[in-house]
């Protein structure tokens, strides 16, 4: 069997006295696009910040392509560099234009030349569909755009695997689409991907296995079919209920 | 306008024969000040990342500087400086320990200036940064500084002006600057009121041009589509 890009064995971590993940224990193997769920404050977050440790871990072991990353001598931002993030909030550079916003940790990290990390940067660019904004500044762009050079400047890296914290819950639901849309590119191209979500409707289209967190512990798990359709677990099924009549969608078809 | 350039002409009139000794007493204020303020800046630079250190030595002594150097008048400082040192041996001149006093003073307010801009950059810009793999200080210095310096520059231009008003307290250990040479003119030639006001235009001129040159680079350097820019 291949060895898993990511896997966590029993993540504990908590802020002073709030215990938020009481011991997580996953995998996410190659080419695999991984969807969590779960209520707000359950530690979905807390969660994927320790896989690239943003949020150090208290207790348990990450193993990144098999190899622990908790040790001392590891370097964690070249760890970093191949398992990048987007995040909710999109967080581009604000200072820096959309390309050199790309540009910038492929010169900083990757050690590239100006015209190899500027290429690099407009394929980024041109596979998000935002060309024509190489030289807009993130401020002069709508949300679904930011998110959408956010996830380029992601993946221009190459790594080894994609992070996303709720990447469309900043945005108006008109913007959602456009960025759903290029992460099922992504996935399709065999991204390896692991999506921190509230939209059911992605989980269910373009995940491999739903993982339904609760209150720091994983409650529930499994392939989109089962997990979202048929949940086993009262809380799961009361979970997808609210989540499903907050969006107005009808409930998953049977 | 038009009345500040009449004063001028009354001014330069009445000190017409000062004029070489204004001239040089001008330069010498604004190399004062020019020094300091570099030298603060660089002091500023560091004290400031020293105090957001998490090394708390690195932290401590950084907060100790500011909170001295904030907590004791300037003059004080020009006098330790000054009439101080050569109790150990040291004896620097009047230009020099003013420059000092001032650089060192001023090195404390803009570490705080700079702490407050760096802090104010939001939280997400240094996790994105460090999350595509850049260390701490390639972050700092390629998302957080390039930020923070555009975000100081309304505090720190007023740091600036006050640097060169207090570089007239240097009269009192006798580097010649403007104000030493006013109170030196008015003993020769008793005519403290213009000589005061034509003293305070000098002044007036370097802080307003300060304040104008810092505008011009506040505007250069703005990001399109953030923090107010259009
Ligand atoms: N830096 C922090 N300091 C203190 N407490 C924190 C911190 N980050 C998160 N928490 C707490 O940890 C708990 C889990 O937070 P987390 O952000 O992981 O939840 P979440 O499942 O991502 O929620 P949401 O859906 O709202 O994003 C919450 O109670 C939160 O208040
Ligand atoms: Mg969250």
């Amino acid at each position: 069997m291949a060895t898993p890009v990511i896997e966590t064995r029993n993540i504990q971590k908590s802020f002073g006295d709030n215990k938020v993940l009481k011991g997580i224990s996953m995998k996410v193997m190659p080419k695999e696009v991984i969807a969590i769920i779960g209520a707000s404050g359950s530690g979905k977050s807390t969660f994927l910040r320790c896989m690239n440790r943003l949020n150090e871990p208290d207790g348990g072991d990450i193993l990144f392509e098999g190899h622990s990353i908790m040790g001392k001598d590891i370097d964690i931002d070249l760890v970093r560099s191949q398992m990048t993030m987007v995040f909710q909030s999109f967080n581009l550079f604000m200072h820096l234009s959309a390309k050199r916003n790309i540009s910038l940790p492929l010169r900083q990290v990757k050690k590239l030349k100006k015209e190899e990390a500027d290429r690099l940067a407009m394929e980024a660019l041109d596979k998000v569909g935002l060309t024509d904004k190489a030289d807009a500044y993130p401020g002069e762009m709508s949300g679904g755009q930011q998110q959408r050079v956010a996830i380029a400047r992601a993946f221009a890296m190459h790594p080894k695997v994609l992070l996303f914290d709720e990447p469309t819950s900043a945005l108006d639901p008109q913007l959602i689409g456009e960025v759903l849309e290029v992460m099922k590119k992504l996935a399709d191209m065999g991204m390896t991907m692991v999506v921190v979500t509230h939209e059911i409707s992605f989980a269910r289209d373009v995940a491999d296995h739903v993982i339904f967190i609760d209150q720091g512990l994983i409650l529930e798990e499994g392939p989109p079919k089962e997990m979202l359709i048929n949940p086993k677990n009262e809380r799961t099924r009361q979970f997808l209920k609210r989540v499903l009549q907050e969006e107005n969608l009808p409930p998953l078809p049977q | 306008m038009i009345i500040i350039v009449f004063i001028v002409m009354l001014e330069a009139s009445v000190n017409a024969k000062y004029a070489n000794v204004f001239l040089n007493a001008t330069i010498e204020t604004i190399k004062i000040s020019i020094f300091s303020i570099a030298m603060g800046f660089a002091i500023g630079v560091v004290v400031g990342l020293g105090r957001i250190s998490n090394n708390f030595l690195i932290k401590g002594i950084s907060t100790v500087y500011v909170e001295i150097l904030r907590g004791t008048p300037l003059i004080i400082q020009i006098f330790i400086i000054y009439f101080g040192t050569p109790q150990f041996g040291i004896q620097f001149d009047a230009f020099t320990a003013g420059t000092l006093a001032l650089g060192l003073n001023s090195g404390a307010y803009q570490a705080e200036i700079i702490r407050g801009g760096i802090q104010s950059i939001p939280k997400g810009q240094m996790e994105a940064a460090r999350s595509s793999g850049m260390s701490y200080l390639q972050a700092m210095r390629h998302v957080i500084l390039p930020q923070g310096f555009r975000l100081i520059i309304p505090p720190i231009t007023n740091e600036y002006v006050t640097v060169i008003k207090d570089s007239s307290l240097a009269y009192s250990i006798g580097a010649f600057e403007v104000t030493y040479w006013s109170l030196k003119i008015i003993a020769y030639d008793f005519q403290p009121f213009t000589t005061f006001l034509f003293a305070a235009l000098i002044y007036f001129t370097l802080t307003f041009s300060t304040s104008t040159i810092m505008n011009m680079v506040e505007r250069k350097f703005r990001i399109p589509g953030y923090m107010g820019a259009e």
